[in-house]
């Protein structure tokens, strides 16, 4: 399984789509608080009301969208391009294959969910002079909760990256789905109490409450945690039982 | 230990109506060159993709290095190299990170290999410039070194010199050739160009619609390439119904430039001499010549127009 790591980390290294999102949020995070600094002034905002409004928020459609265009370059265009063949005929089991190449798309997808919250808020604290920073526990356990609900999106992400085998069509299908589904599942959730309890367990709504973490406390904090967490492994095995039923082409 | 690297029984694979592959029983000894012959469609990259681990089976069973279950025939694949329908390189990457990638796939220790393959495939000057850049040539010279790497004991090349240039053609034939006697490589080798399979292939196997309808050696091809009479007469379509009604045969071929294929008689050429002229025809050409690969090919698959 180490080689399959190394090898999926050395692509991920070199995926330019990859570092083509990490220079464009960078280059947010470090020129939108200038403008914040021109425009309102240093001392008008307190950074963990920023942190809290905008980064975090901000960051929800970060979590959701941009790593479908990753998922779309790092896994589809294995298929369009041809190397899947000789990845899949390698001498390894499907399932290695498989949770190898999700691992380290979930790292991928890590690192573009955490330019927000860690580049932009250095950038936000440093134009606002520290003023009114976030709590360190709070910091670091939004920082966390953002990792677990990346990698569950992630999860579904590569299921649906290993069905459409063209990046492109991956990419579309990927950014509609999750527009939209968050909305669908609301409207039905409304219509029968299965959709609702599904709505409500799921990490399309339980993501909005990252940054509401100072609120919350016992049985919905462990619920905050383990959806994602189950999210992940149930997606995961889903798509590598497709992946390991899949015909390559 | 088993003498054949690969064996099939009864392979069979069906897309709903279609069966692309029907009861295929094919066997590739140690250390042989196996030419796969077939048409377009005529199941080869399935069987390929079979064997590979792409697709499975809809019935029957492929033994690889004596393994046929599960896992043990997963871990054998880490013994083949492929090129399945065409090379798998990333676009973005150099020649030397095409390869990188695939080393560490394949759990290869040490990057030296990286360097050697290049050069068996030469491609060592090909520096910073990415795979998208390359000639069509290149791209298969790389796909080939990726097949290489880790030197695997059974080679699998679908269509290997598509797009080579004929020096490319020469150096990758010797390549094989080197890989099968020095190395004791076993080789399994589908091209169109049936000319070039003949220099190299040791046994063929041909396909056809899914059904295996033959597998020999190369000796016994060359046994079995059937001799016919080359005969050139001042009026072909005549000598055509000469043929068919005093030697009754219908068993030749009127080519496109008048000139008449018969594959019955070869023995007895004088006969046929001798009813032509006397029946009024003037013979300019008439001799015996062996088929070569493509005709015994076409022959065997049905596909010239006889009589």
């Amino acid at each position: 399984m180490d080689n399959l790591f190394k090898a999926e980390w050395f692509k991920l290294k070199k995926d330019r789509s990859l570092w083509t999102l990490i220079i464009i949020l960078t280059a947010v995070s470090l020129s939108y608080p200038l403008l914040i600094v021109f425009d309102e002034g240093a001392g008008a905002i307190k950074v963990m009301d920023f942190y809290r409004n905008t980064i975090l928020e901000g960051n929800n459609y970060v979590i959701r969208l941009v790593p479908c265009i990753l998922a779309g370059f790092f896994i589809s265009s294995e298929y369009s391009i041809g190397t899947m063949k000789s990845i899949a005929a390698s001498g390894n089991s499907r399932v290695r294959l498989y949770f190898a190449k999700l691992i380290v798309y979930s790292i991928g997808a890590i690192l573009i969910s955490l330019i927000f919250p860690i580049i932009f808020t250095g950038a936000v604290s440093v134009s606002l002079q520290f003023n009114g920073m976030p709590g360190i526990g709070y910091f670091a356990g939004t920082i966390g909760l953002t990792i677990l609900y990346t990698i569950a999106f992630a999860s579904m992400m590569a299921l649906f990256a290993t069905i459409f085998t063209d990046s492109g069509k991956a990419i579309g299908f990927m950014l509609i789905f999750f527009i939209i589904f968050d909305s669908i599942l609301y409207l039905l959730s409304g219509v029968s109490p299965v959709f609702e309890t599904i709505f409500n367990y799921s990490v399309f709504k339980l993501f909005l409450d990252i940054v509401n973490l100072d609120t919350v406390h016992g049985a919905e904090m462990i619920k905050l945690i383990l959806t994602p967490v189950v999210t992940f492994v149930a997606f995961g095995i889903l798509g590598s039982i497709l992946f390991h039923k899949k015909e390559i082409k | 230990m088993s003498d054949y690297v690969l064996k099939t029984s009864n392979l069979t694979k069906q897309f709903k109506n279609q069966v692309a592959l029907n009861k295929v029983n094919l066997s590739i000894k140690k250390g042989s060159i196996y030419g796969f012959i077939g048409q377009n469609g005529a199941g080869k990259s399935t069987f390929i993709r079979i064997v590979t681990g792409l697709a499975s089976p809809t019935t029957g069973s492929i033994e690889l290095f004596g393994q046929s279950n599960g896992q043990e025939l997963i871990k054998a694949r880490k013994r083949i190299g492929t090129i399945i329908e065409g090379p798998a390189l990333y676009p973005h990457m150099t020649a030397a990170e095409n390869l990188e990638a695939h080393r560490l796939l394949k759990g290869i220790p040490g990057n030296e290999c990286v360097e050697r393959t290049l050069a068996i495939v030469g491609l060592q000057d090909t520096g910073k410039k990415k795979a998208k850049n390359f000639s069509l040539g290149m791209k298969q010279r790389l796909g080939i070194g990726i097949a290489l790497l880790g030197d695997p004991e059974f080679l699998i090349l679908d269509e290997p010199i598509n797009g080579l240039d004929p020096m490319g053609v020469v150096e990758i034939r010797e390549l094989l050739k080197k890989l099968n006697q020095e190395y004791g490589m076993t080789i399994l080798i589908s091209s169109h160009i049936l000319s070039e399979l003949h220099l190299l292939a040791t046994h063929y196997g041909i396909i056809h619609k899914g059904n295996l309808l033959e597998q020999l050696t190369v000796d016994e091809l060359n046994a079995k390439c059937q001799q016919f009479l080359h005969i050139k007469v001042n009026n072909p379509e005549k000598a055509a119904t000469i043929i068919e009604t005093m030697l009754s045969t219908n068993n030749f071929e009127v080519m496109p430039d008048g000139c008449i294929k018969l594959f019955d008689y070869v023995d007895t050429p004088g006969k046929v001499s001798s009813i032509l002229v006397n029946e009024g025809l003037v013979i300019e050409q008439l001799m015996p010549i062996g088929q070569d690969l493509e005709s015994y090919f076409m022959n065997r698959i049905g596909g010239i127009h006889r009589g």
